[in-house]
């Protein structure tokens, strides 16, 4: 009776009370409009905003420059080097190659680390920090259920991850296009760095880096801890996709004959070795020519007939890039509904809001 | 209007602080029939007591006859209490015997105490009433 | 019948870093309309259970609703402020209040959250993190009472503020509750700041309830009791039937008092009873943690807090 009394009792006539006493009795009096988080999100986090702006906007600058002024150089600088030949003297722009050869490397580099910076971004400031200081609990109680907190957490720097990652990969691969051919020491297609910062796998390779670290800031709740687990499973990441890289596609096998140095077959190798007459296929003794009689002498006592080789030819770039694109995204997608299960455990929260009736 | 002062420290609970206090008013006539009381809302916010102690404190009110609540309107001033003491020749005896009483020394402790003994002496009802 | 604002049923949290129980066996019922005080020394569960109730942290067994339901559901009328005020420290506090007035649509009071800011002398464009305690205390209370919550849980929401300060937003508080039947659960460690704005009382001790209920009705159902000192009995208190408990007692010299908790039948010969001060009883309940706990207007009551 208590809330009661206080409605019709002496205090009720005064001008403040009377219209603010109903309201109470009826949060369901307008509809149930959606909190508006995107702007405080983006208003929080501006300086990371405007980082990551300055360092997509620079870094494609960089690309551009390197895909064409410095590609350019450096093919003509290997145009005069060939045209050379045999010649004691030669007289070719070998800084411009030597330019191209650090500045390949550098924003090879650099695309590859935008994972490991979105990983360490994402666990300390989008989550850990919140939750070390407890402002995500003020998020929680100013009607923002803990789901929709983290949903836009994990929204909104998902599509400006996309966005930058993106295009940083889309002209790192324009720059490795237009060196290809041209420039003797280019990398190859499946040169592991230039693989994993080419095409769509290091939009994945940040999409996940960006959940690892959400998941990380809220198992530890602490930034300090959360940075460096997310970053060390980031690399967690990288190192087992590149183990696994070559069985994600179906290899080309090739058999070729012992007199090559080593197998035949260029792209990137599964497994490699000797095959013996009855078909048995057995590890590379790394010997090579059986021109060479000792070499010989090895093979003949392997009884082995010929190399082999599983491979991935250039044909498979792209088969190769888009299943190693779907096997880390769908592994951001498990630690995605990890930390919507962890915050749910957390927070006990088993159904989404509803106003109450 | 009235202002409630709540002493913390004087061991009266504070609802019958708030129900002296304005019968206080009505003796000295500071509050006359008519007058309304302050609106609960506005003496918890001036006291930070709980609402609920000031209705409690009002109903007493209501109950002695004192007040009476009109709804929607606010709590009103029924009768004055007893005499208006505030000019009467009452007070004004009580005033001489406190000047003489300080001509022959007595300090306020001591004629607070006087005070509270008479008082003792011939209210008994009162004494149980506080309890 | 009164509506029930919280009420925890054989509660209990487990921190699973720190592995001790912060909460345990907790049981109560905070009726709708009450302000209630949320006592006990320091690590004893008060933020805890706050936490629980705000639905920010999921309980390791037992269950708690809040106004009817799963704390989770209730989260639109909740007010939280939390013990060290969180709040986003590169907003400034006319931010900060945008921001609630956003996070909340179509409860959002800009009144409200006005007026108790502008009570201090603050600067809008002052960011969070250069304010002091005080000042931060307004801004969180701010953004905690314009959502118009139905029920308010305040963590120690008073220690920062001087006691001018402390005086006006407690007012502030009170007129909230008197215009919006608002439940308030406020967590304190000093017990005389809220004895006259909190109507019902919740003692924790060790994560346990000591004491719960209305305070005027745990104030009557104790006595002191006041007598002579018996002799060669290492003070087992005075000679009392079976429905008392002895709470607490004290020998000086000859004279010993009790704090008893009985049905109000007359003190043997010799004892002289009084009545005793909130501070009393709840100094008493948390001295003495082999004593069974009192929870008034609960159905899991003291028994199953004495086996435990």
């Amino acid at each position: 009776m208590t809330a009661r009394t206080l409605h019709s009792a002496p205090s009720a006539p005064s001008a403040a009370s009377a219209p603010s006493a109903a309201s109470p009795a009826s949060p369901d009096a307008r509809p149930s409009a959606r909190p508006r988080q995107i702007r405080w999100l983006l208003r929080l986090h501006r300086p990371a905003l405007y980082a990551w702006a300055a360092l997509v906007l620079v870094l494609a600058a960089g690309l551009l420059w390197l895909g064409g002024p410095l590609t350019d150089a450096a093919a003509q600088g290997w145009r005069q080097f060939s045209a050379c030949g045999m010649a004691e003297a030669c007289a070719y722009d070998q800084p411009a190659i030597l330019r191209y050869r650090d500045f390949y490397l550098y924003a090879t580099i650099a695309v590859l680390a935008v994972p490991f910076l979105v990983a360490a971004w994402a666990g300390t400031m989008l989550t850990g920090r919140e939750l070390e200081t407890g402002t995500a609990g003020l998020a929680w109680t100013q009607s923002v259920t803990p789901a929709r907190w983290l949903a836009a957490r994990l929204l909104v720097p998902a599509a400006l991850v996309t966005a930058g990652t993106g295009l940083l990969a889309g002209l790192h691969h324009y720059v490795w296009s237009a060196g290809r051919g041209r420039i003797d020491t280019a990398k190859s297609w499946y040169d592991s760095s230039t693989f994993f910062a080419n095409g769509p796998v290091p939009v994945a390779l940040a999409l996940t880096g960006l959940a690892v670290g959400a998941l990380a800031g809220l198992l530890w709740r602490r930034s300090l801890p959360a940075l460096i687990t997310s970053v060390a499973a980031t690399g967690g990441v990288f190192v087992a996709l590149h183990w696994a890289l070559p069985y994600l596609w179906p290899t080309v096998h090739r058999v070729s004959s012992l007199k090559l140095d080593t197998p035949a077959g260029v792209g990137l190798s599964a497994h490699s070795g000797v095959v013996t007459s009855s078909g048995e296929q057995l590890p590379q003794p790394w010997c090579g020519s059986s021109v060479s009689p000792q070499c010989r002498a090895v093979y003949e006592k392997l009884d082995a007939v010929g190399y082999f080789r599983d491979y991935h030819p250039f044909s498979h770039h792209w088969p190769l890039q888009l299943t190693a694109t779907a096997v880390v995204l769908a592994l951001g997608a498990l630690l995605t509904l990890a930390a919507f299960r962890v915050l749910r455990a957390r927070t006990g929260a088993v159904r989404g809001m509803k106003t109450a009736a | 209007m009235i202002e409630y002062r709540i002493d913390r420290r004087s061991g009266i609970a504070t609802y019958l602080q708030i129900v002296q206090q304005t019968k206080q008013a009505l003796r000295l006539g500071l509050l006359e029939p008519g007058d309304r009381l302050p609106p609960a809302r506005e003496v918890v916010e001036a006291t930070a007591v709980n609402p609920n102690t000031v209705l409690k404190a009002y109903r007493e009110l209501e109950r002695e006859g004192l007040v009476e609540a009109r709804r929607g309107l606010g709590t009103f001033v029924r009768k004055a209490l007893g005499t208006t003491v505030g000019d009467s020749p009452l007070r004004a005896e009580l005033v001489a015997w406190v000047e003489r009483a300080r001509r022959e020394g007595l300090e306020r402790d001591d004629v607070a105490a006087l005070f509270a003994a008479a008082l003792d002496e011939h209210f008994q009802d009162r004494k149980e009433e506080q309890r | 019948m009164t509506t029930t604002a919280i009420e925890a049923s054989a509660l209990g949290k487990r921190f699973a870093r720190r592995g001790n129980w912060a909460l345990r066996d907790c049981s109560f019922r905070l009726p709708a309309g009450r302000v209630c005080a949320l006592v006990g020394v320091n690590g004893a569960g008060k933020s805890t259970l706050l936490a629980l109730a705000a639905g920010l942290i999921a309980p390791t067994e037992g269950g708690i609703t809040v106004l009817g339901g799963h704390p989770a559901d209730a989260r639109p009328d909740l007010g939280y402020v939390a013990q060290d005020k969180p709040m986003y420290p590169q907003l400034t506090v006319a931010e900060t209040l945008r921001m609630g007035a956003d996070l909340n649509p179509g409860r959002w009071d800009r009144d409200t959250a006005e007026r108790i800011v502008s009570g201090g002398a603050l600067d809008r464009d002052a960011r969070i993190r250069s304010l002091s305690g005080g000042q931060r205390t307004r801004v969180a209370l701010a953004l905690a009472l314009a959502k118009r919550p139905r029920l308010l849980l305040l963590d120690e929401p008073m220690a920062d503020l001087d006691p001018l300060a402390r005086r006006e937003l407690m007012g502030l508080l009170m007129a909230t509750v008197a215009e919006q039947g608002t439940t308030i659960l406020m967590s304190s460690h000093v017990i005389a700041e809220l004895e006259d704005s909190c109507d019902h009382l919740l003692v924790i001790g060790d994560g346990r309830v000591r004491l719960a209920g209305d305070m005027e009705e745990l104030l009557a159902a104790h006595r002191l009791l006041d007598g002579p000192a018996q002799d060669g009995t290492s003070g087992a208190g005075p000679e009392l039937g079976q429905d008392t408990v002895v709470v607490s007692h004290t020998t000086t010299g000859r004279q010993c008092t009790a704090l008893v908790r009985d049905a109000g039948a007359a003190p043997p010969d010799g004892w002289r009873a009084a009545e005793p001060s909130l501070e009393e009883v709840i100094v008493a309940y948390l001295r003495n943690p082999e004593v069974p706990g009192l929870a008034l207007d609960t159905v899991f009551a003291a028994p199953k807090e004495a086996t435990a």
